[in-house]
């Protein structure tokens, strides 16, 4: 953690907070002023123009804010928040939390590129929600500094947080939505380079926590996957070396380091995709007579077409990744002393659990792995007639039985020892084998293979009844005594493990006692530190997109080992956590129903005919429609579409809200206040009449930067004629629980009214007032001026507010002069708001209090003398965290609290 | 000669893109001799644009900047900040007006604005192209603050500076601190008395050496300049011998029979001749009123050893390198006869009142031998006047009537207090005040200006008539006992004569005036003049403390560390051909010409931390012997050539409208393709496209607005009635 000293720190920089920075700045002591939002000017920066003097707000607030940032004396974090203020001897430890832009300040230049090429709208806080902003965006025109943010409200879509492998569901799915299927693929391509595998043979847990499976059933997000691949792959048969595949390929050797990959399954083949991405020369080994491992050699060809999986090859072997086929490695130091600088073991789970009985050397008797693999490789045996029994619950056993129904079996009898619940196989692999005819009996278990000749004719099984739950959370089976009984069966194939290919490195690397390789689960390094392991051999048995996000971290972190770095400063794949799926579904109240769209599959009866794929492709149009039912569930869609837009490669998802601590001599707390919500008086319907605004929306309506082009009301944008104003909305009101006076709501709409004089020539203002409260230097004159011009002043007090069918609004007051009920018609309603006490900060002291009045605003405890005193000695106040203040009324108590503060520094220096 | 210029043209936002056709500006301009670089920027002042001219500037070795954009009292030193930061001198950079003298002016006429804009902004080029690189004039500076007034504001301003480590020089009019809030006694928002606020701060002066405080202190005049200013003060004298015998003069006090009117008390009472203006006020000597003090020989000889009435004035020449005015306010004394002031007399004023309650030391509130029951308070007397001659608000009094008005029902429980008043102006947390005057049932009538109330006597009793706003303007009688004018602050009478003194400028409501209410509050258009507390306009106590710490603050980071960098744009005398005819000197605003002698002979010559660089002394010199820094001859001629050049532009009284927007996104949220789909034939209104496209007008409003924003949709004409705008693709 870093500690830095200074003399002050200013908390907020709103003009308050600004005005001490620089006070303090100019009397040369150091100053940090920590501000929220992510950019400095508080609300000031948001006026249009101010009060008495009709100045441009921008105009007076910029230079201010240009010279704050600039200050040398000044060191301004913004996005930041206070977390605890502790006294320490003189001083204050002051820990800050410094909010991820995903951006990186220091490379950004505020270009608006990413913005222009965001695709996501979300509500304008600037402007008040009146119009939208991209998620990539720069806060607002005059902000300073002028640096973009990713807004990812530190959440992100279900299906993207549930992926083993990081892939980026939402943003792709989103990105096909918009018919960018090549920018779809290239996403893809950032985590993993197998999406034409992942697009048909992945389980898809991105599925299985899709918000929609709440309503009317998941997003087919696979099945889009499936698309975008085909749609890719059909264009583009060989890699494209402009595509992002060969974007690194000029950093190709430029590491000058040598890693080799053990086995080219996912796992691998991730690995040596990242890793040579990374400009290291990476040879792959393999064992086996072609690439990709269990892809090639265990999932059928009806699940996973090989021509298919070669493609997916191609993105890793088109970035220069050599390898060698045929050629198993059993001694890893003998690649050390070739020169390899690393080694990456992912040999998978080759091996297989046996049953130790009688007869299992008859004939008949298969194992799973060997069984697909001669299939998959064209050695395919006639199973005619045959009665065929796969023992085992997983997706091999699955495959297994799927596969001999495709071989002509008779009958394919799945014998499991535990439920069907139980089954770790996927449930469309069990669902669409009961379709095609595979027969499934539970709590059962051969006991014996029972043969003739050599030959297998019969296995004895054993009824099983479950138990207590073991190790695995499973409850245990336990054969029934005397169950025993003959089944009849020419072909037992037999899946009910796969084990690790561990053995030959069990002398150079320490072994689990599962037999998968012991590493460090963070950074899958070995014992052997050059060496690290991953997938199958490390985790057990388990699926290609866990597989290959293995091997994303594993080369994650061999890059770091080869750059010689401490590992253990890195954190792989940070993943925001899921938004919340209540949030999401209220949201979309009253979307209609869309169900799920199903590509066209080949019926039960025709599939299990041949080894072609059951399911075929969507068509573009039901990819769109499909993906078009996606919720949106996270802020930002994570579609990168800003990184491939940003010039100056200053955005970076990686970013982690970083935590610093700060020593400072004193506080100024310069927080600002916060606008009374104006929807908590229901009479006047915020919220709910559209044409119901509030002063500062009005404020930005009449701004230079504002979010319409003129001055319009938000209903159907007519032009205004009849405006009103109902003051005192929220202010010296007690059943609202804020009797005081807000100071400054009569001057802002004294000087709204002028400004809308001059905006809309012929529009009428009225203004309900109680008392105008116009008591400063040049208010008064301000006032008789508004008279003058012509807005007309009402004395009286707005009961509710109704809505015509044309969306004026009708207003009932008592108009206090004539002493006549009155209900009077305007085209536009602006209330204008009073301001509540921002005294958040009260709990960031440790161990002393910060004390308030009975208004909840910042307790001046020696007003009269020393009015930035607060109940922390060294501690000040500035601005309208002490009382309600309009602009001139904060910059002269920032003055105080700066004198007050300085004054209290030089003390405790002395 | 500058070959390099970088011009920069803002938008404004449409502020100025709005009336003046800035591409056209930059098309004028981009030729011109020495011009090298032409652009135009939605907010030049923004960061990100002053860092693109940074960029530009390094990256083109530009030598000289012109940006084109608002008045210079705004953003002079933005831009003089960007030069200096790319590496070019201040003075090679010039701003030229084109919001406030061109497209605010010429809002009607957007063709002539356009060339009126070429004009301004060929002038600028023809000048920076003169330009010369000048440095700062540093001259030193006293540390040493002299406050002028040691009332609250001043008192609190001395204690700061001395504590941040600024001597200060504390001048007081009167014999004794505090000011008018002496005369208070409880304070709103605070349960003490303006007497103890006093004595605690004058308790805090006493223990600081770096504060010289002088009471009945008058400043005489002022000379010299920011960090160096000299002030003569006059010292009245007390008449009292330092160290005298306290019980002796205790008993000379109890012995003078002269007595005069006691002002601090408004007249109430009477006097001593030798007096303090209450028990406890401080310093703690009391002064002899010499005028008025008429003793005979017997009592002058009993107290020779305290009493000297050979005492003398004396003039002190203080140093210092700022002057803080924090010479406060006076009350408003209303006509005889408004509202029946002084024609009778139960009509006094709240400050009367509040004496009055003071004074009072019976279980009843008796004024005049009278028990008081009712009270009637009227408010804004003297202030808010449309036909008179105060046309502010003061801004304290509302609240100081409804106080008192407190005050009295808690002291006195049988009085009945109305006010009579035009808008409450309790605001912030006094609204609290206004909320418990009501409920210990205070009366209140509303008045309008035009209808005030009347005062009139019938027998004994006075006569309140009001017709109340709050009952449709009935008329309302009142038999008060006492009417209390709520009469507000004005600038005091002394203003003038000081504003002459220190040349500090007084605005329309006769206050001293700040540079700006928001960027500079407390600081006079004099370098080194500075104001706080309520002699720049109304405050209650805190907000003139406020104000006094805030130019503590300000003066400090000035004049602390010793040096001040100033202006180089100042008159330069030739001394060769100037004849001293002393024309200049008499134009001068600031006195910064003398007399000297260069030789042998009498000429001009200019104070270099004085001159403002004013340039009256320009015309008037016969020989044309004086020339401005940085407005020769040259240059200014140059510029005239410049705005008189014959300028080409096709004739349009259309602006084309500057779009910078670029399509950059790929894919389109879903509602976007439906509006666009449903604009692609011809252009439409929000309802149109709401009905097009089946979603609520608020929604498409919401879009078409982000549309706009993000440059897919452009706002074309209204419809006939004026009401809506149609929108079409952008082309």
């Amino acid at each position: 953690m870093n500690i830095s000293e200074y003399d002050a720190l200013v908390l907020g920089a709103g003009v308050a907070g600004q005005e001490a920075a620089l006070n303090l700045a100019n009397m040369d002591y150091k100053v940090i002023l920590v501000e929220k939002d992510k950019s400095i000017g508080g609300a000031m920066v948001q006026l249009s123009k101010v009060f008495p003097t009709l100045d441009c707000a921008a105009c007076i607030t910029t230079p201010k804010m240009s010279e704050t940032v600039r200050h040398p004396n000044i060191t301004v974090m913004t996005y930041s928040e206070v977390l605890e203020i502790e006294r320490s001897g003189k001083n204050f430890n002051t820990s800050v939390l410094k909010h991820p832009r995903y951006v990186i300040e220091d490379a950004c230049t505020g270009c608006q590129e990413c913005e222009s090429a965001c695709p996501e709208i979300k509500d304008d806080e600037y402007n008040y929600g009146l119009a939208g902003r991209k998620v990539a965006y720069v806060p607002f025109t005059l902000a300073n500094p002028r640096i973009a943010s990713i807004e990812r409200k530190d959440e992100c879509a279900p299906c993207i947080a549930t992926c083993p492998g990081g892939v980026k569901a939402y943003g792709y799915v989103s990105l096909v939505r918009g018919g960018l299927y090549e920018e779809a693929m290239n996403l893809h391509l950032e985590d993993i380079p197998l999406p034409g595998s992942l697009g048909r043979a992945c389980y898809a847990p991105c599925e299985g926590e899709c918000t929609r499976n709440e309503t009317d059933g998941s997003v087919n997000i696979r099945r889009i996957k499936r698309f975008f691949s085909d749609y890719y792959y059909n264009k583009y048969p060989e890699p494209l070396t402009n595509s992002i595949e060969n974007l690194s390929a000029d950093r190709q050797d430029k590491s000058g380091k040598k890693v080799a990959i053990i086995g080219s399954g996912p796992s691998g083949l991730t690995a040596a995709y990242h890793l040579a991405k990374e400009g290291h020369t990476v040879k792959i080994f393999e064992a086996d007579n072609e690439l990709g491992g269990m892809l090639k050699s265990t999932i059928p060809s009806f699940r996973l077409p090989k021509d298919i999986v070669d493609r997916d090859i191609k993105n890793i072997t088109s970035l220069g990744v050599e390898y060698e086929l045929n050629n198993r490695i059993d001694k890893l130091g003998d690649l050390k002393s070739k020169g390899y600088d690393a080694i990456y073991v992912s040999v998978g789970t080759h091996e297989t659990l046996k049953f130790n009985c009688s007869g299992k050397t008859l004939e008949g008797v298969l194992c799973c792995l060997t069984f697909l693999k001669n299939v998959n490789h064209g050695d395919k045996p006639d199973l005619t007639g045959k009665t065929v029994m796969v023992c085992g619950g997983g997706n091999v056993a699955m495959d297994s039985a799927r596969t001999a129904l495709r071989l002509n079996a008779k009958k394919v009898v799945v014998a499991y020892r535990r439920e069907r619940d139980q089954m770790p196989a996927a449930d469309i692999e069990i669902k669409e084998a009961e379709e095609e005819g595979v027969e499934f009996q539970f709590l059962k278990n051969p006991v014996e293979f029972i043969g003739e000749n050599d030959q297998l004719t019969a296995v004895k099984c054993i009824n099983m009844k479950l138990g207590e739950p073991d190790e695995s959370g499973r409850r245990r089976p336990i054969p029934i005594e005397g169950s025993e009984h003959i089944v009849k069966t020419d072909i037992i194939i037999v899946s009910i493990g796969l084990l690790p290919s561990s053995s030959p490195f069990k002398d150079d690397l320490d072994l689990n006692k599962n037999g998968t390789i012991d590493v460090n689960p963070e950074t899958l390094q070995t014992s052997e530190p050059y060496i690290f392991a991953g997938g199958d051999v490390v985790t057990g048995a388990s699926s290609i997109i866990e597989a290959a996000g293995q091997g994303k971290r594993a080369a994650f972190f061999i890059d770091k080992y080869l750059n010689k770095e401490d590992l253990s400063e890195f954190e792989f794949d940070h993943r925001l956590p899921p938004a919340s799926k209540e949030q999401v579904l209220a949201r979309i109240e009253n979307q209609k129903s869309i169900m799920p769209v199903i590509a066209y599959e080949r019926t039960a009866k025709e599939r299990i005919k041949d080894c072609n794929e059951i399911e075929s492709t969507y068509t573009e149009e039901e990819a769109l429609l499909s993906a078009s039912r996606c919720l949106n569930c996270g802020n930002c869609r994570e579609c990168h579409q800003c990184i491939e837009a940003c010039p100056a490669d200053a955005i970076d998802f990686n970013q982690r809200e970083k935590e610093l601590t700060l020593k400072v001599k004193s506080v100024i707390l310069a927080p600002g206040f916060k606008l009374f919500p104006p929807e908590n008086i229901f009479e006047y319907g915020y919220n709910k009449y559209k044409n119901v605004i509030h002063s500062m929306e009005m404020d930005r309506l009449l701004a230079p930067t504002r979010p319409f082009h003129d001055i319009l009301r938000p209903l159907d944008v007519k032009k205004p004629d009849n405006i009103a104003y109902v003051l005192c909305v929220g202010s010296r009101n007690c059943s609202e629980n804020n009797c005081v006076c807000s100071q400054i709501c009569c001057m802002y709409s004294i000087k709204q009214g002028q400004l809308l004089m001059g905006a809309l020539p012929l529009a009428d203002i009225t203004i309900y007032y109680i008392d105008i409260r116009a008591f400063g230097k040049g208010f008064e004159e301000f006032y008789q001026q508004g008279k003058a011009m012509g807005v007309e002043f009402v004395k009286g007090t707005i009961a509710n507010i109704t809505e015509k069918e044309n969306g004026n609004l009708i207003l009932r007051h008592e108009n206090i002069e004539t002493g006549d009920i009155d209900e009077a018609e305007h085209d536009l309603v602006v209330l204008s708001v009073g301001i509540l006490p921002n005294s958040e900060m009260t709990s960031l002291f440790k161990n002393e209090t910060l004390e308030v009045d009975e208004y909840n605003y910042i307790k001046q405890v020696d007003e009269m003398i020393n009015p930035a005193k607060t109940s922390i000695e060294g501690v000040f106040v500035a601005g309208s965290a002490s009382w309600p203040m309009d602009i001139p009324d904060s910059i002269l108590s920032a003055g105080a609290a700066s004198a007050e503060s300085a004054s209290y520094i030089n003390k405790i220096k002395s | 000669m500058k070959t390099k210029i970088g011009v920069y043209i803002c938008q404004c936002g449409g502020n100025i893109s709005d009336y003046v056709d800035v591409e056209k500006v930059r098309e004028a301009v981009k030729n011109e001799p020495g011009v090298a670089l032409a652009k135009h920027m939605m907010f030049t002042c923004a960061d990100s644009s002053q860092k693109e001219m940074i960029d530009d500037i390094k990256e083109n070795n530009l030598d000289a900047l012109v940006v084109a954009s608002c008045s210079p009292k705004l953003h002079l030193y933005t831009f003089r900040n960007v030069a200096e930061r790319a590496g070019i001198n201040q003075y090679n950079y010039i701003q030229v007006n084109l919001r406030e003298q061109c497209s605010w002016a010429h809002t009607d006429k957007p063709k002539d604005a356009t060339l009126k804009g070429i004009g301004l902004v060929r002038a600028g080029i023809a000048k920076v192209r003169l330009s010369e690189a000048l440095e700062k004039i540093t001259i030193s500076s006293y540390n040493v603050v002299t406050i002028i007034g040691a009332g609250v504001s001043g008192m609190r301003a001395a204690i700061e500076l001395a504590d941040m480590g600024t001597d200060v020089y504390l001048i007081e009019k009167d014999h004794f601190v505090g000011g008018r809030p002496t005369q208070m006694e409880e304070l709103f928002q605070s349960k003490q008395t303006g007497k103890e606020i006093t004595e605690r701060l004058f308790t805090e002066i006493k223990k600081r050496e770096k504060i010289k405080l002088f009471t009945g202190a008058e400043l005489e005049s002022l000379t010299g300049n920011i960090g160096n200013f000299h002030a003569k003060v006059k010292i009245k004298p007390r008449y009292i011998i330092p160290g005298y015998d306290k019980k002796k003069l205790k008993e000379a006090i109890e012995k003078c029979t002269d007595e005069v009117t006691d002002e601090f008390n408004f007249g109430l009472i009477k006097r001593k001749t030798i007096y303090k203006n209450y028990d406890k006020a401080l310093p703690d000597i009391p002064v002899i009123d010499k005028d008025s003090f008429n003793p005979d020989d017997e009592f002058l000889e009993t107290y020779k050893d305290c009493i000297d009435l050979n005492q003398k004035e004396k003039i002190l020449n203080l140093k210092s390198g700022a002057i803080l005015l924090c010479t406060g306010f006076d009350l408003y004394e209303p006509n005889k006869g408004e509202y029946g002031y002084e024609n009778f007399e139960n009509v006094i004023t709240l400050h009367q009142l509040k004496r009055i309650i003071e004074l009072n030391d019976n279980e009843k509130l008796i004024y005049n031998s009278k028990e008081i029951k009712r009270i009637v308070f009227i408010y804004c007397v003297g202030s808010r006047q449309t036909k008179g001659e105060n046309k502010y608000c003061s801004r304290f009094c509302c609240t100081a009537a409804i106080h008192s008005s407190i005050i009295i029902k808690k002291e006195y429980k049988d009085i009945r207090c109305c006010h009579i008043y035009r808008d409450m102006r309790t605001y912030g947390k006094q609204e609290i005040l206004y909320n418990e005057a009501r409920d210990q049932k205070d009366m209140f009538f509303k008045f309008n200006e035009e209808e005030p109330p009347i005062i009139e006597k019938e027998g004994d009793n006075i006569i309140v008539k009001i017709k109340d706003v709050l009952l449709e303007g009935q008329e309302i009688e009142l038999i008060p006992d006492l009417v209390v004018l709520v009469t507000g602050m004005i600038p005091r009478k002394d203003t003038p004569a000081l504003a002459n003194i220190v040349k500090a400028p007084i605005g329309l409501d006769k206050f001293f005036n700040e540079v700006h209410p928001k960027l500079r509050p407390v600081e006079t258009v004099i370098d080194g003049v500075f104001i706080a507390g309520s002699c720049q306009g109304p405050k209650n106590i805190t907000e003139s403390i406020n104000s006094s710490l805030a130019a503590s603050a300000k003066i400090h980071s000035i004049i602390s560390s010793g040096e001040i960098k100033l202006e180089p744009i100042i008159a330069t005398i030739n001394k060769d051909t100037c004849e001293w005819c002393g024309k200049c000197i008499e134009v001068c605003d600031y006195d910064a010409i003398t007399k000297t002698e260069y030789n042998g002979k009498s000429i001009a010559t200019v104070n270099i931390a004085l001159c403002k660089g004013g340039g009256m002394c320009l015309p008037v010199c016969p020989v044309d012997a004086i020339e401005i820094t940085g407005y020769s001859n040259s240059e200014i001629e140059s510029m005239i050539d410049a705005i008189n050049k014959e300028i080409k532009i096709e004739s349009t009284e259309e602006v084309t409208p500057v779009d910078e927007s670029e399509h950059k996104m790929k894919e389109m949220p879903e509602i976007w393709n439906k509006i666009l789909e449903s604009l692609k034939q011809e252009q439409k209104s929000i309802s149109q496209i709401a009905e097009d496209t089946n979603l609520s007008s608020p929604v498409i409003t919401y879009h078409i607005m982000t549309m706009v924003k993000y440059g897919y949709i452009n706002p074309t004409e209204m419809d006939e009635m004026d009401e809506f705008y149609f929108y079409e693709l952008k082309k």
